[in-house]
């Protein structure tokens, strides 16, 4: 069965096109990434899912149920993690998650000390969200969203606000949740944590979907997957012949004794090229990989398609 | 059914209001000097038969309405539209409530945050008069606090609905403040000048019949018609009139203030219900 299922949807705003006939299916399972500008759709989508705006056209489906019809059900069983919230001021962060232990009013005992402590807000628990920093009431809506073991986690952007160590206390969480069997669909803007714990992204820029693919795929996806910087002792041209001559080899430049190979796949195909390098007389000084990370291709993604819309 | 949890959060965080705490602060101090006043000074507030348990009710009921009105308006005009604006709501509504549940669980949370108000003002202030008086009436108190808790959970209602009808706090203070204004400040004014225009700008003897039930329907009004009617010997000891004497018709009963006030619990739920469940969030 599918944790979430797209057909179509489309939200309008007057004039503006938040969502733009997005078709998308996240297996039960997956962590899946949810990439894209500022502004792109995002939190518009996400908030189709949870019911705080209607569609203008198309369906969401959440773990098996209607997302507008059937939304109650839809929330009994997801957590949320929402963008742009706000924590109630005067309640202390115990009651929070009191609040929704009584509102999910789930079956199995709810341990709340042990969800605070898992997010590292135990000792602040007794103590007013007002005086909470940033970092602590992202933790605190992170408990909330932990309450009755989810089917489906939806985050979007966990790390706001978060120092880099919390933001790696969130993804280890991310994965332990994950192991239990928890779909995880979150959205960022930022590359780096998505590029290490997601198993598919989805690129979306200006309501649309512009890539959905496995992170390794991306890179295969476009000419610009890996390069190979290798400093030699000199190169010659047969030398040369042979390494264009690889399936893959988008394309090969030199820069006095510095050669620039462009590969259009990761895997093993950068050591074969230092291979035939290296058997075709080349004396190879030092190498350098230079992948392209998650960000390249994000900024390609949404830039090419920005200017094509120019 | 999901209410409870919804009322008893935002119960949990509205009795924290400094602004009501302040407001309690002044109607506790007002009451007891009108108790005061009351028993005290018979010559300028007692009436005629001198104090009694009835004058003192019919006496304090004015500004029990007015202290109730402004603490409701206070205590519940950012009700949900300060949740929307503030982006609260992305939590409360990310669990399983309906819209609907939101709304009930927030008007009965806040009619208890008002009725804890009240109790506490009302609490003081019959105190001190009771005491000075040397004698109460337990029957009619409690009657007295039926009526007056009911009002506070329609007015209430009144103002978390339009608080429901917006996501902006500046809006919901309007529509809050303009109620106020329009149906408890310029309400009795607007028949008389309908009146006086139409009779070639003079007051007639006997005012129209119609004057008489377009005076019942603010809630404050209706209020005191419903304490008239609950309470008629009390009323009747104390002087208390609704102005139905003399009207022949149907309506001109103290009983028309129970009929205002479902009015005012229904409809302003209603239109709120309907424009919180169709609002994209």
């Amino acid at each position: 069965m599918a944790a979430i299922e797209l057909t179509g949807l489309t939200k309008r705003f007057d004039d503006v096109v938040a969502v733009d006939d997005l078709d998308l299916t996240i297996e039960d399972g997956e962590i899946f990434g949810f990439l894209g500008p500022n502004g792109a759709g995002k939190s518009t989508t996400i908030d189709i899912l949870l019911d705080f705006i209607r569609p203008t056209e198309g369906t969401a489906t959440v773990v098996g149920h209607d997302a507008q019809a059937e939304s109650l059900a839809v929330r009994q069983r997801i957590g949320v993690l929402p963008d742009a919230y706000h924590t109630y001021d005067r309640l202390t962060g115990r009651q929070h998650v009191e609040f929704v232990v009584e509102s999910k009013a789930t079956e199995a005992e709810t341990d709340v000390d042990a969800l605070l402590e898992r997010v590292g807000i135990l000792e602040a628990a007794d103590r007013k969200s007002g005086g909470y920093s940033k970092g602590m009431r992202q933790r605190l809506v992170l408990a909330m969203a932990l309450v009755g073991d989810p089917d489906l986690l939806i985050l979007d952007e966990p790390s706001t606000g978060l120092d880099p160590n919390g933001a790696r206390e969130m993804r280890e969480i991310i994965q332990q949740e994950n192991e239990r069997g928890t779909t995880v669909f979150f959205s960022s803007h930022i590359m780096e944590q998505v590029e290490a714990i997601c198993d598919r992204v989805a690129i979306i820029n200006r309501g649309r979907l512009v890539a959905v693919d496995t992170v390794d795929g991306l890179r295969g996806s476009t000419e610009i997957g890996t390069t190979l910087h290798v400093s030699t002792a000199g190169v010659d041209e047969a030398a040369l012949e042979t390494v264009r001559g690889f399936d893959g080899v988008a394309g090969v430049s030199v820069d006095g004794e510095r050669l620039r190979v462009t590969l259009s796949g990761g895997g093993p195909l950068k050591f074969e090229v230092l291979k035939a390098l290296d058997g075709a007389g080349v004396s190879i000084e030092d190498f350098e990989i230079e992948e392209s990370s998650l960000e390249d291709l994000f900024v390609r993604y949404t830039t090419d398609e920005q200017e094509v819309r120019a | 059914m999901s209410w409870p949890a919804v009322a008893k959060k935002d119960f949990r965080d509205a009795v924290q209001s400094r602004a009501l705490w302040a407001l309690v602060g002044v109607f506790v101090v007002v009451s007891t000097l009108m108790s005061y006043a009351y028993v005290e000074l018979p010559d300028f507030f007692g009436g005629p038969t001198g104090p009694s348990v009835a004058g003192l009710i019919f006496f304090m009921a004015g500004s029990v309405s007015l202290f109730i009105t402004l603490t409701a308006i206070v205590v519940c005009y950012k009700a949900i539209a300060g949740e929307r604006e503030l982006g609260s709501i992305k939590l409360l509504l990310a669990l399983p409530h309906t819209r609907g549940e939101v709304l009930l669980g927030k008007v009965i949370g806040r009619a208890a945050v008002l009725a804890v108000a009240v109790a506490i003002g009302l609490g003081v202030g019959f105190g001190v008069g009771f005491a000075l008086l040397g004698t109460i009436d337990v029957v009619s108190l409690v009657l007295f606090l039926i009526v007056t808790l009911l009002f506070t959970a329609v007015f209430a209602a009144i103002v978390v609905s339009l608080s429901a009808t917006t996501g902006s706090t500046a809006r919901a203070t309007t529509l809050a403040l303009g109620f106020f204004v329009v149906f408890e400040l310029l309400w009795d004014f607007a028949p008389l000048a309908v009146v006086y225009v139409t009779n070639g700008f003079s007051l007639p003897q006997q005012m129209p019949d119609w004057v008489f039930l377009v005076s019942q329907l603010p809630p404050t009004s209706a209020y005191f018609s419903t304490l008239v009617a609950v309470l008629p010997d009390l009323a009747s000891e104390a002087g208390a009139e609704t102005g139905a004497g003399g009207i022949d018709a149907v309506y001109a009963t103290p009983e028309i203030g129970i009929v205002v006030l479902a009015f005012w619990l229904v409809v302003p739920l209603a239109v709120g219900y309907y424009r919180f469940t169709s609002a994209d969030l």
